[in-house]
C-alpha cells in the first residue's frame, strides 16, 4: 500500500495544503470547548452577561473558520484522491500495454482486467478515506490531548488510562480478528469460483447429473465461510460495548474528580465540562485509527496485486530506433532458433533454420502442441527466441523499433476479434492515415466487401464490443 | 464515503414483503436484538441528565455556602455504573445475535441461489448473463448482510436518539430545545440544495467508469492486435480521454456530496454556541441549573449525529429493497417443469432414437426446427451438418432435454423422453461439447467427474486410449495436477482431449459430440476420431462437425438448413445427389 503512495508525489503541494487545512480545521474546532469553559468560569459564575455574549461571538467566528477550512479540506481531498486514482489507472494500463505475451500469460487477461478495475477502486477508496478521515483523526487526537492537558493537567491521568485501555482492547480484538478477516477474502473467492463454475458448466453438470455433487461442494465452502464469519462476529461484537464502557467510565471519573476540586476552585466547573468534551474527541480519534487496521488489510491485498504488475520486468525490450537498413525484398529467416516457454524444461522449438522469400507462401504442418503457433509468434516478437536469431527483411527482430517491425507484418490471429466502433475504424486499426479508397481496396482483397456492403451503414456500421453483432 | 450508485427498487412494497417473509425463521432473534437496542438507547438517554444532576447537586451545596455532600452524588454514580454495565452487556448480545442470525440467513440465501441455479431451465441462462446471477449471489446478498448487521440497528438507534433527545431537551428547557431544533429543517434544506448537483456528477461518473472499464476489457483482450498494429499510442490517447472525464466527474461528485458535512458541522456548532450563550444567560437569571446546561450540550451533540446519517439511511433502505428485489426475483423465476410422477425408465438400452414431428423455437417468432422427423436405429452413427444457425445444436438441446419441443416428441427405444425423468434421459448420453468445461481440481477428479467409482487404473486406461496420457504424465503432479476452467498450463486442444476422456470413462450407452474436434489439429483429430470410432462401435452416437472430412463414414448424415432436414443419407449417396451437402463438402475442400 505504502509503495503506491508515490503516486501522490505530483500532488505534494496540494497534499501539504490539505494537511494544513485539516490542522487549521481541527485547531479551530478544538477552541470551542475552552471558550465554553470561559463562559462558565468567567461569565456564569461571576454573573458577567456581556462576557458571555462577546465570547459567544468569538465562538461563532471559530465556527465559521472551521467551516471554511472544512470546505478547503474536502476540495483538496476530492481532487487529490481522484487525481491519484486517475494516474494509478493510467500507469497500470500503460504497463499492461507494454507487456509482451509472456507477461500477459503470467497474469492472465482476466486477472489483469480485475486488477485495473476492481483493485484500483479498492485502493482508491482506501486513499480517499485516508485523505479525509485518517488525516484528521490523529491530529484531532493529539490536539485534544494537548487541550485537555491545558484545561486540567491533574486529570490527564484519567485520559491516559482511557486511551491505554482502548489500546489494549483494540489490540486484543484486532489480533484475534485480522487473521480471520484475511481468511474471509479467500473463502469469499472460493464461493465465487464455485458459483461461476456452476454457471459456466451448466450443461456439462446436467449432462453428468452432477447437480447434487456441485451443491455439496458449494455447501462445504458456504459452511466454512459462515463459520469464519461467526468467529469474527463473536470477537468484533466486543468492540462497541467495551469502548463505550471505557468512554463512560472516563466521563464519570472526570466529573467526580472535578466536583472534588470545586470546593477549593470554582473555576473547575467550566474546565471539567470542557475536559469531558476533549476526552470524547480523543477516544473517538483513537477508535478511528483502529478502523484503519480493518480497512487497510483489504486495500493492501489489492495494492500488492497492483504492485505485482508494476514490478514485472518486461522480458522484451525494444530498440527506440531500428539499427541497420532492411533489405528491399521482404524475407523471414530463422537461424538455429530454439525456444522454450518460461519455466518449462523442454524446448518447444529446437534448432530451426529456414528462409522464406518474397512472394512465397510458407506453410507449417504439425500436430497440436508441436509449436506451429509458437514459431509464428516469434516473428512479430510476441515471444523472444531462447537462442538463435529471427531475421525479418535481413535484420534481427531485436534490432527493430516496435513500430518498424509491426509495419512489416500483417497478423491474423485465430480469434476474429473486433473493437467497438465502426467497420472502418476496425479495418484502419493498424494504419491511421488510411483513406476511404484504401479501406475499400483492403476489403475487396479480403473478400469482405460484399458482406460489408450488405450492412446497414456499410463502412460506418456500428460494431459492438467484442464484435458481438457480426458472425465469426 | 458516498456510494457510487443509488438503485431504486421497482416495486418497494413487494420487495419489502418478500424480504420480511424470508426472515421468518430469524424473526425471534431479530426482535430480541431490536428490543435490546431499544433498551440500551433509552437507558443511555438518561445518562447526560444524571451526570448533570451530579453537577447540580454539588453546585447547589456550594451556592448555599455548604461544603459538597458526596452521599447523593455517590448514589448517582452507582446508578450510572449500573446503567453502563447493563448497556454494555445488552449491546454485546444485540451485536452478536444480529450477526449470528445474519450469518445463517445469508448462508441460507447463498444455498438457495445455488440450488435455484440447478433447478432453472437452461433457457434462463441463455437469456441472462452469468455476471448478473453472480452479482446477485455476491453483491446483493452482501447488501442484505450489511443492512441486517448495521443498517437495522442504525435506523432504530437514529430514530430513538432523535426522538429521545428531543424529549429530554424539552424537559430540560423548552426555550433552548426550540433553538436547537429550529436549525434542523434549515440545515436539511441547505444540504439538499448544496448536494443536488452531486447527483448529476455521480451519474456521469458511473457512465465514465463503465466506459473506461469496457475500454480496458477490450484493449486487454485485443492486446496482441494492438501490439501487432502499433496501435498503442492511439489506444492510450482514447483511454486518457475517458480517464480524464472520470477524474473530472469523480472529484466534483465527491466534493459536492461531501459539502453536507461542513453544513451539518456548522449548524451543530451554531447550535452549540447558541446554547452556551443562551444557557449561560438563563443560568444567570436563575431560570436554569448549570448542570442542565452541561446535560443539554451532550444531548445536542447526540441529537446531531444521526441527523447527518438520515440521508444515508434513505439510501440504505432503497439499496436494500433493490437488492432484495433482485435476490427474491431470481428465486421466484419459473423452474423446469417437474418430472412426471410415475416416470418411465429404460432398463436395458438398445439405442433407437426417433424424432416425431418435432418443432421448436427459442422465441415464438423465429422457428428453429420445423416439423422434424427422423428415425435412428440402434448403433448408428449420426452426423448432423449444416450452416451456422441452422439448428444443429438445438437438436442436441432437445435430445438432452435442456429444452423441450414446442410440439412433437422424441422417443428412446419407443419411450417418449418427456415421460422420463430428465436425469434418466441424460444418464443415457455421454456428451462432449465445444466449450471445454473443467472445474478447478485435480485432473483425476475432472476425468472421473461422470464416473465416481472409477479407479486410477480405469482413468489411466481411458487417458491412454485418447492419447492424452503422455501429456498428463509430463505435468507436475501427473494425475493429481491441479487445473481449472481458465488454467493456462494446458492448451485448448488438450482440454478438449480431457473432456473426451471424461466422456469415455463414463461409458454411457449413447454419445453426443458437439463440434468436439473444432479446437483440435488435424493430427489430434485423427487420434480422437480413432478412439471415438472404437467407442461408438455398437452405440448410437450423434456428431456435429464443421469439418465434413471427419464424418465421411457416418451411418446417417442429416443435412439441416433453416430448421428443416433438407437431405439425409450416407456420404456417398449424398455426394451423388449433387445437392446442398455436395455443395458444402466441395466448398470446404476447395478451401482446404
Amino acid at each position: 500500500m505504502l509503495k503506491l503512495l508515490r503516486f501522490l508525489k505530483p500532488y505534494w503541494w496540494q497534499t501539504i495544503l490539505l494537511l494544513l487545512s485539516v490542522a487549521a480545521q481541527v485547531w479551530c474546532s478544538l477552541q470551542l470547548p475552552a471558550l465554553m469553559a470561559g463562559i462558565v468560569n468567567d461569565g456564569i459564575v461571576p454573573g458577567n452577561l456581556p462576557f458571555i455574549y462577546s465570547t459567544g461571538l468569538v465562538m461563532l467566528g471559530y465556527t465559521l473558520a472551521t467551516v471554511f477550512f472544512a470546505v478547503v479540506t474536502h476540495f483538496f481531498s476530492a481532487r487529490v484522491g481522484a487525481a491519484f486514482s486517475r494516474d494509478l489507472r493510467e500507469a497500470v494500463y500503460r504497463k499492461v500495454l507494454s507487456f509482451s505475451v509472456a507477461e500477459i500469460d503470467k497474469f492472465s487477461t482476466a486477472s489483469l482486467i480485475t486488477r485495473t478495475t476492481n483493485d484500483i477502486s479498492q485502493v482508491q477508496q482506501a486513499i480517499m478515506m485516508m485523505l479525509s478521515m485518517m488525516l484528521r483523526a490523529p491530529l484531532m487526537g493529539i490536539g485534544a490531548i494537548i487541550q485537555a492537558f491545558r484545561t486540567a493537567p491533574d486529570m490527564t491521568w484519567i485520559l491516559a488510562l482511557g486511551v491505554g485501555l482502548i489500546f489494549v482492547f483494540a489490540t486484543i480484538i484486532l489480533a484475534l480478528a485480522i487473521p480471520k478477516f484475511k481468511l474471509y477474502q479467500t473463502l469469499i473467492d472460493r464461493i465465487t469460483l464455485l458459483a461461476r463454475e456452476n454457471l459456466t458448466g451448466l450443461r456439462v453438470i446436467r449432462a453428468f447429473n452432477n447437480q447434487s455433487k456441485e451443491q455439496q461442494k458449494f455447501a462445504k465452502a458456504n459452511d466454512a465461510l459462515t463459520r469464519n464469519s461467526l468467529f469474527i462476529d463473536k470477537v468484533m461484537s466486543f468492540q462497541d460495548p467495551l469502548i463505550s464502557l471505557v468512554f463512560n467510565g472516563v466521563t464519570i471519573l472526570v466529573i467526580w474528580t472535578g466536583l472534588t476540586h470545586l470546593e477549593t476552585d470554582l473555576s473547575y466547573l467550566g474546565n471539567m465540562m470542557a475536559f469531558v468534551q476533549y476526552a470524547s474527541h480523543v477516544l473517538i480519534s483513537f477508535l478511528m485509527v483502529t478502523i484503519l487496521f480493518v480497512i487497510l488489510p483489504r486495500a493492501s491485498v489489492s495494492a500488492s496485486r497492483l504492485n505485482a504488475v508494476f514490478e514485472t520486468k518486461n522480458k522484451i525490450v525494444w530498440k527506440p530506433k531500428t539499427t541497420g537498413t532492411p533489405d528491399v525484398a521482404p524475407s523471414v529467416e530463422f537461424r538455429h532458433v530454439s525456444f522454450s516457454y518460461p519455466g518449462a524444461e523442454e524446448n518447444v522449438l529446437t534448432d530451426i533454420s529456414f528462409r522464406a522469400k518474397a512472394g512465397e507462401t510458407t506453410a507449417f504442418i504439425g500436430s497440436t502442441g508441436s509449436g506451429k503457433s509458437t514459431l509464428i509468434s516469434l516473428v512479430p516478437r510476441f515471444y523472444e527466441a531462447t537462442s538463435g536469431e529471427v531475421l525479418v527483411d535481413g535484420i534481427d527482430v531485436k534490432d527493430y523499433a516496435a513500430e518498424d517491425l509491426m509495419r512489416r507484418i500483417g497478423y491474423v490471429p485465430q480469434k476474429g476479434l473486433l473493437f467497438a466502433g465502426d467497420v472502418s475504424s476496425n479495418i484502419s486499426f493498424g494504419n491511421e492515415f488510411a483513406t476511404a479508397s484504401d479501406l475499400v481496396h483492403a476489403a475487396t482483397v479480403a473478400q469482405a466487401k460484399p458482406f460489408i456492403e450488405k450492412l446497414d451503414k456499410t463502412y460506418l456500421a456500428h460494431i459492438a464490443q467484442g464484435g458481438a453483432n457480426v458472425s465469426g | 464515503m458516498p456510494r457510487l450508485t443509488v438503485e431504486k427498487p421497482k416495486d418497494s412494497k413487494k420487495a419489502f414483503r418478500l424480504f420480511l417473509g424470508s426472515l421468518k425463521s430469524f424473526r425471534l432473534t431479530i426482535v430480541f436484538a431490536l428490543i435490546f437496542a431499544l433498551v440500551t438507547n433509552v437507558l443511555t438517554l438518561f445518562t447526560p441528565k444524571l451526570l448533570g444532576n451530579m453537577t447540580n447537586s454539588a453546585v447547589a451545596d456550594l451556592s448555599a455556602g455548604n461544603s459538597i455532600d458526596f452521599a447523593p452524588i455517590r448514589q448517582v454514580v452507582l446508578q450510572l455504573i449500573v446503567i453502563y454495565l447493563i448497556v454494555a452487556v445488552l449491546t454485546y448480545f444485540e451485536h452478536y445475535l444480529l450477526a449470528r442470525a445474519t450469518a445463517f440467513y445469508t448462508k441460507h440465501l447463498r444455498e438457495s441461489i445455488i440450488q435455484k441455479i440447478s433447478r432453472l431451465p437452461v433457457s434462463y441462462f441463455d437469456q441472462h448473463q452469468f455476471g448478473d446471477t453472480l452479482s446477485i449471489l455476491s453483491n446483493d446478498v452482501d447488501t442484505l448482510w450489511n443492512t441486517l448487521t448495521d443498517g437495522l440497528t442504525q435506523i432504530l438507534s437514529s430514530l430513538t436518539t432523535i426522538v429521545g433527545c428531543t424529549v429530554m431537551m424539552f424537559v430540560i428547557s423548552p426555550l433552548l430545545a426550540l433553538v436547537a431544533i429550529i436549525v434542523v429543517p434549515i440545515s436539511v434544506f441547505i444540504i439538499s440544495k448544496i448536494t443536488k448537483p452531486a447527483q448529476a456528477h455521480f451519474k456521469s461518473q458511473r457512465a465514465a467508469l463503465g466506459k473506461l472499464n469496457s475500454h480496458i476489457e477490450e484493449d486487454y483482450t485485443g492486446h496482441l492486435i494492438i501490439k501487432s498494429n502499433s496501435h498503442e499510442s492511439r489506444s492510450l490517447a482514447a483511454f486518457r480521454e475517458t480517464n480524464t472525464q472520470l477524474f473530472e466527474d469523480s472529484w466534483r461528485a465527491n466534493f459536492e456530496s461531501s459539502m453536507a458535512f461542513p453544513v451539518v458541522h456548522f449548524f451543530t456548532n451554531l447550535g452549540y454556541v447558541a446554547i452556551c450563550v443562551l444557557g449561560g444567560s438563563l443560568v444567570l437569571s436563575e431560570r436554569l441549573l448549570i448542570g442542565n446546561v452541561q446535560a443539554f450540550i451532550q444531548y445536542l451533540s447526540r441529537f446531531n449525529q444521526p441527523l447527518s446519517n438520515l440521508s444515508q439511511i434513505v439510501v440504505t433502505i432503497q439499496e436494500t429493497l433493490a437488492a432484495a428485489e433482485r435476490v427474491f426475483g431470481f428465486l421466484e423465476e419459473p423452474e423446469e417443469l417437474p418430472d412426471p410422477a410415475n416416470a418411465k425408465r429404460i432398463t436395458s438400452v438398445k439405442g433407437a432414437v426417433e424424432f416425431h414431428d418435432v418443432s421448436f423455437s427459442y422465441n415464438k417468432q423465429t422457428p428453429v426446427i420445423n416439423h422434424f422427423s427422423a428415425k435412428i436405429e440402434p448403433g448408428m452413427q449420426v452426423a448432423i451438418v449444416g450452416p451456422t444457425g441452422a439448428g444443429k445444436t438445438t437438436l442436441i438441446n432437445l435430445l438432452m432435454r435442456f429444452y423441450d419441443p414446442d410440439s412433437g416428441y422424441i422417443t428412446i427405444d419407443g419411450v417418449p423422453t418427456s415421460e422420463m425423468r430428465r436425469s434418466d434421459v441424460r444418464a443415457l448420453f455421454g456428451m462432449v461439447l465445444q466449450d471445454t468445461w473443467l472445474f478447478s481440481g485435480t485432473i483425476k477428479d475432472n476425468l472421473a467427474y461422470g464416473s465416481p467409482k472409477a479407479t486410477l487404473r480405469d482413468i489411466k486406461r481411458s487417458a491412454t486410449s485418447t492419447g492424452i496420457a503422455h501429456l498428463i504424465e509430463s505435468l507436475k503432479g501427473g494425475y493429481s495436477a491441479e487445473i481449472s476452467e481458465d488454467s493456462d498450463n494446458i492448451s485448448a486442444g488438450e482440454k478438449q482431449l480431457l473432456t473426451i476422456t471424461r466422456a469415455m470413462l463414463e461409458n454411457p450407452p449413447m454419445m453426443i459430440l458437439d463440434e468436439a474436434t473444432s479446437n483440435v489439429d488435424t493430427c489430434a483429430e485423427q487420434l480422437i476420431q480413432d478412439a471415438f470410432d472404437q467407442l461408438t462401435k455398437g452405440r448410437t452416437s450423434f456428431v456435429i462437425a464443421h469439418r465434413l472430412s471427419t464424418i465421411r463414414h457416418a451411418d446417417l448424415i442429416l443435412v439441416i438448413k433453416d430448421g428443416n432436414i433438407v437431405e439425409q443419407g450416407t456420404h456417398e449417396s449424398l455426394l451423388q445427389r449433387h445437392g446442398f451437402y455436395a455443395e458444402l463438402y466441395n466448398s470446404q475442400f476447395s478451401e482446404d
